[in-house]
């Protein structure tokens, strides 16, 4: 039989992803993502490096932005290139809930 | 006439002397498009404002070898004003409102872009098939893919509708299609090439390079790319230097790097034979080759697997319908605005992508998979600066196989890793690399060989390879000299 | 009820007081059209890269330094991934693993009992866009988005609400005197989160925790904590236990109401931010960071009492920012601090508040200050008297002698002219001499209030009374 993650573990990561799934997909993606978190599994039996991390590909610092000015959208601007908008605002469907972050 | 076949030199001396003008090139690009039309290698033309770019660089003084000279942008930078989809149908209507730093640069050389190529949707892919307007074709077979995912601006140069295109190298995706369809592509080292404007696949990983159908023009067109960018705190502040200063020198002496692992059994015997033969060639030249064994490269796959979906995860994020882009129509509260703008949005591959890149980061996971890939590529990025203490360059195949069919099945989500298997390694470790076209195998398909650099040594690859390029003398344009 | 140890923690949000936005070069502002403080990269736009605020790290060192943190060497980002509209790339850029300062304290004072609040970790982080409901819409402001903030995450050290509002109150007058926030908790520059757990003693596991968000101001915070101990022990007492959870204050109820029940742990898929990579935080940096700090709040205390002002005028100068500026400028000089102080808090505040202004609004300068002290001091200038000329003191660029004269207030200060006027009043008010000479204090205001009415108020108080004693005494 074909290994693969049960229906939960892919409508699981679809939720983290925040992808609508069709049934067809959920089967769909129940082989294939097994098929690639067996390759990534790969990396335990990789041995010996140390723990240093290597965060953008290079040895450059990072230079800091002086605290100045620069230009800036116009409202209009800002607002005509979302998909639905009200006065200067963005709009969306009214959110339930309160923010997970800051 | 025609004169985009010709070399950069030649046209620039004719627009210098006014035989011609920046709108008989426009027009003959877009002549070159038409022509070529089933390639689908682009996803949008430029044609209005691109000729009218040409009527206004009238009168200017012909001020770089690139004035004037038309170029092809891959869809996954931003053009202000021109459509940008990165393959996508959630950026099918996106017309951004500003310039990517290397647009900027392009267009302060005077260069004209005609239009924005096809590629893998958010350059995910390594056929071109996974883009929401149809995969490009190869020029030297229509029945083949042209590798990917800057599968169009491979093919468009392939085809010699213009000189110069962009494309960027997430995991192999300048170099890859660039072996399939016999052109020159580099991918500078990480850093090189300011990203602002790239959309971002894995941002540790991306950068933009030149493709072109010989080793001089890229090197001219590197030139116009590079610099520090203070928008773009990953770009590299380096002393300017020119690319084409090593091209013609000869290659006594250099010492050359071939990893066993490029030369194992995953490579096709025919690729194989035509690398060895080019092996044999630098060796007749003067210069000294060892075969080496380069710690960590067979782990590169699974270090880029975990990286580059981790990473993508969290980039795409931000297409949710809300600020810019396509929004699900119907929708009855927030949860289902992101559900379905995304489940409809994202094609098949990248949403495969980013729910294992959820899942590579989620809970405990991200220490068991990202960071430790993280901690490898360190080592593996060492590895690499050991081999170069003691070599010039380091050479192998491109590609494991030539182009395949456009017809091959995609059912298997490890193939497109698997294609770049040879060109990954790079990415991993910030190398320059670059792909040179070798030969062809028996179905006249191309096969190609990438040199890869130390960090900021493109000019030294540049030096070999217009050797390559000079000794082997390949006809390299499908269906020959037009 | 039974008795409970409560276990606080709490975390503070505050914007940092820089020109522009923490990644991006739009400006940091407040009270703006919606909307019009925005660029690419605030928006989330593809392909945007965040840039690295200069002066945020400089503020953030300087917060750092000040609450006693150590100050990491070598720093990166991560990126807290969570879809929420008010988050543009549906990730926010913070510090999950190296924050840049870490193992400080805040020392508070509770009925004259002097503690450590310990800080577990400060880090700097983006803000989010502001949101408005209604009805079945929310409306987004992307002003705020990307406005820098630090985090100021306490260990659960404390055991009463006092101790959070002691702490809160500190933390405020050191982030405000050191010249990092604006800390105006009614605009959102402040913004605390409590977390609360009770337990019945020391050697339990601490309990079942509550998190009380974004409290609108400090007494709410106090409250908050009390009504959440409360609530907690009713529930223990009557054998209940519930949910790890988050709560929020709601004002009219003056109490805390359910937000949701944790889930097991918010996947925030954290990773270090690869678009950022590692900063380093040099010693010049530091050493910059730390040349940039005000004189803080007590050290200023200190030295105000030192130099004779009361303790309590000390805190109320405290309180009063650009007083205490102000005042600091004139340490170096020989004046008398009391006087000063006294000036600065009674008729100076009376006009700067009627007013509604500062006092680097008015023409009075730190040289026209002290000859006012002087003046005061050496009773030349009489309370009366200043009174009368405040307005053009404050208003006009004239010394203050000049005006006086201006306003006829002229001081005689020659012995011989007025010892005249006051031989004469004795001469005149035999019974009131007698009276002073039986012990009768009254007599010598009598007296002296002739002599000011003789020379219609232009005698210098002070020699007219010394002159008026030793006449007396003869």
């Amino acid at each position: 039989m074909e290994e693969k993650l049960t229906r939960e573990e892919v409508l699981h990561v679809a939720r983290l992803a925040r992808i609508q799934l069709s049934e067809e997909e959920i089967e769909k993606y129940q082989v294939e993502l097994k098929k690639l978190l067996k390759d990534v599994e790969k990396i335990n039996d990789v041995k010996g490096y140390d723990d240093d991390i290597l965060i953008a590909c290079w040895d450059g610092n990072t230079e800091l932005r002086k605290d100045e000015e620069g230009e800036m959208l116009d409202p209009k601007q800002v607002v005509e290139n979302a998909p639905h908008h009200a006065g200067n605002y963005i709009e969306v469907p009214v959110v339930i809930g309160e923010s997970e972050g800051a | 006439m025609k004169y985009l076949n010709k070399s950069i030199t030649e046209i620039h001396e004719l627009l210098k002397n006014k035989t011609i003008t920046p709108v008989d090139l426009v027009e003959e690009a877009f002549e070159n498009i038409e022509k070529n039309k089933e390639l689908n290698a682009y996803i949008t033309l430029n044609k209005e404002e691109a000729l009218k770019e040409a009527k206004e660089l009238e009168g200017k003084e012909v001020d770089n070898l690139l004035f004037g000279l038309p170029i092809a942008v891959k869809d996954n930078i931003i053009t202000k004003g021109l459509r940008t989809t990165c393959g996508s149908h959630i950026l099918e209507n996106f017309v951004p409102i500003y310039n990517a730093t290397v647009v900027e640069k392009i267009k302060a050389k005077h260069m004209i872009i005609i239009g924005k190529t096809n590629m893998d949707e958010f350059a995910m892919g390594s056929s071109s098939r996974t883009s929401y307007f149809g995969a490009p074709r190869n020029p030297w077979n229509k029945d083949k893919i042209c590798g990917g995912s800057s599968g169009g601006s491979a093919a468009t140069i392939a085809a010699r509708d213009v000189l110069f295109a962009i494309g960027s190298d997430t995991g192999g995706s300048i170099r890859q299609p660039a072996s399939y369809t016999g052109i020159v592509g580099m991918k500078p080292t990480y850093g090189r090439i300011s990203r602002y404007g790239l959309v971002a696949f894995a941002s540790s990983l991306d950068q933009m390079g030149p493709m072109t159908k010989n080793v001089y023009e890229n090197a001219v067109l590197l030139n116009a790319l590079v610099g520090k960018d203070e928008k773009d705190l990953t770009s590299a502040r380096r002393e300017e230097e020119d690319f084409t200063r090593f091209i013609g020198k000869d290659i006594k002496g250099m010492k050359i790097a071939v990893p066993n692992f490029l030369m194992g059994d995953i490579v096709s015997k025919e690729v194989k034979e035509k690398i060895k033969d080019t092996i044999q060639l630098l060796e007749k030249s003067g210069a000294t080759v060892d075969y080496v064994d380069i710690k960590y490269l067979e782990n590169a796959m699974t270090l880029y697997q975990i990286i580059a979906m981790g990473e993508a995860s969290s980039n795409l994020a931000r297409f949710d319908g809300i600020r810019y882009g396509f929004q699900a129509e119907n929708i009855k509260n927030i949860e289902e605005m992101y559900l379905e703008t995304r489940g409809q949005g994202f094609g098949e591959e990248v949403k495969r992508r980013i729910m294992v890149g959820s899942y590579l980061l989620s809970g405990e996971n991200a220490k068991v998979y990202y960071n430790k890939a993280l901690s490898i590529r360190d080592d593996m990025r060492k590895e690499f600066k050991k081999v170069f203490e003691k070599y010039d360059l380091i050479i192998g195949p491109t590609t494991v196989t030539t182009a395949y069919d456009l017809t091959d099945p995609m059912d298997d989500p490890r193939k497109s890793f698997m294609d770049d298997v040879l060109v990954i390694p790079v990415n991993m470790a910030g190398l320059p690399g670059m792909n040179i076209p070798v030969g062809f195998d028996n179905k006249h398909m191309p096969i190609g060989m990438q040199i890869i650099g130390n960090s900021f040594e493109e000019a030294k690859i540049y030096q070999l390879g217009s050797f390559i390029e000079k000794s082997l003398n390949l006809e390299l344009t499908p269906g020959g000299e037009k | 009820m039974a008795n409970y140890i409560p276990t606080i923690g709490v975390e503070v949000h505050v914007e940092l007081k820089t020109k522009t936005k923490i990644f991006s070069n739009s400006k940091n502002g407040y009270g703006q059209m919606a909307n019009s403080l925005t660029n690419v990269v605030d928006l989330g736009y593809p392909g945007t890269l965040p840039t690295l605020n200069e002066e945020v790290v400089n503020l953030a060192i300087r917060a750092a330094t000040i609450l006693n943190c150590k100050i990491r060497h070598e720093m990166f980002f991560d990126r807290k991934n969570y879809f929420y509209p008010d988050n543009p790339k549906n990730y926010q850029i913070t510090q999950a693993r190296t924050p840049i300062g870490y193992d400080g304290y805040v020392e508070i004072e509770i009925n004259g009992e002097k503690k450590k609040v310990e800080i577990e970790e400060m880090h700097i982080e983006e803000d989010t866009c502001k949101s408005a409901h209604r009805g079945t819409k929310t409306f987004l402001d992307f002003n705020r988005a990307g406005v820098p903030l630090i985090e100021i995450v306490t260990k659960p050290c404390m055991t009463s609400s006092q101790e959070a509002k002691a702490y809160l109150e500190k933390l405020k007058e050191l982030l405000f005197y050191g010249d990092i926030s604006d800390c105006k908790m009614e605009e959102g520059s402040m913004r605390a989160d409590a977390n609360v757990s009770i337990r019945k003693s020391e050697k339990d596991p601490f309990g079942t925790k509550a998190e009380i968000k974004n409290i609108g101001s400090i007494s709410n915070v106090g409250l908050s904590i009390e009504k959440e101990i409360e609530r907690q022990a009713a529930l223990y007492d009557k054998g209940e236990t519930f949910q790890p959870q988050t709560r929020r204050f709601d004002d009219k109820l003056q109490d805390t109401v359910l937000m949701r029940v944790k889930e097991t742990g918010n996947d925030y898929r954290y990773f270090p931010e690869p678009d950022i990579p590692f900063v380093i935080i040099t010693e010049e940096m530091i050493e910059e960071a730390k040349k940039g700090i005000p004189m803080l709040p007590d050290e200023r205390r200190k030295i105000y009492v030192e130099k004779g002002v009361l303790e309590i005028n000390a805190n109320k100068l405290i309180q009063n920012r650009p007083l205490s500026d102000f005042f600091n400028t004139l340490l170096n000089e020989n004046i008398n601090f009391k006087t000063a102080s006294n000036l600065l808090l009674g008729d100076i505040s009376a006009y700067l508040n009627k007013e509604e202004k500062e006092i680097g609004e008015t023409t009075l300068n730190k040289e026209r200050f002290i000859e006012l002290v002087n003046l005061v001091d050496s009773d030349t200038l009489t309370s009366k008297n200043l009174k009368d000329i405040l307005t053009m003191v404050m208003e006009q660029e004239k010394t203050i002698q000049d005006i006086m004269k201006d306003n006829g207030i002229e001081n005689i200060t020659d012995d011989g002219e007025i010892r005249k006027v006051i031989q004469e009043i004795i001469a005149s008010n035999p019974e009131s001499v007698e009276d002073y000479k039986n012990g009768h204090d009254r007599a010598i205001k009598f007296l002296m209030g002739q002599v000011m009415k003789e020379t219609k108020g232009k005698a210098n108080p002070r020699l007219a009374m010394e002159l008026l004693t030793e006449e007396l005494n003869n």
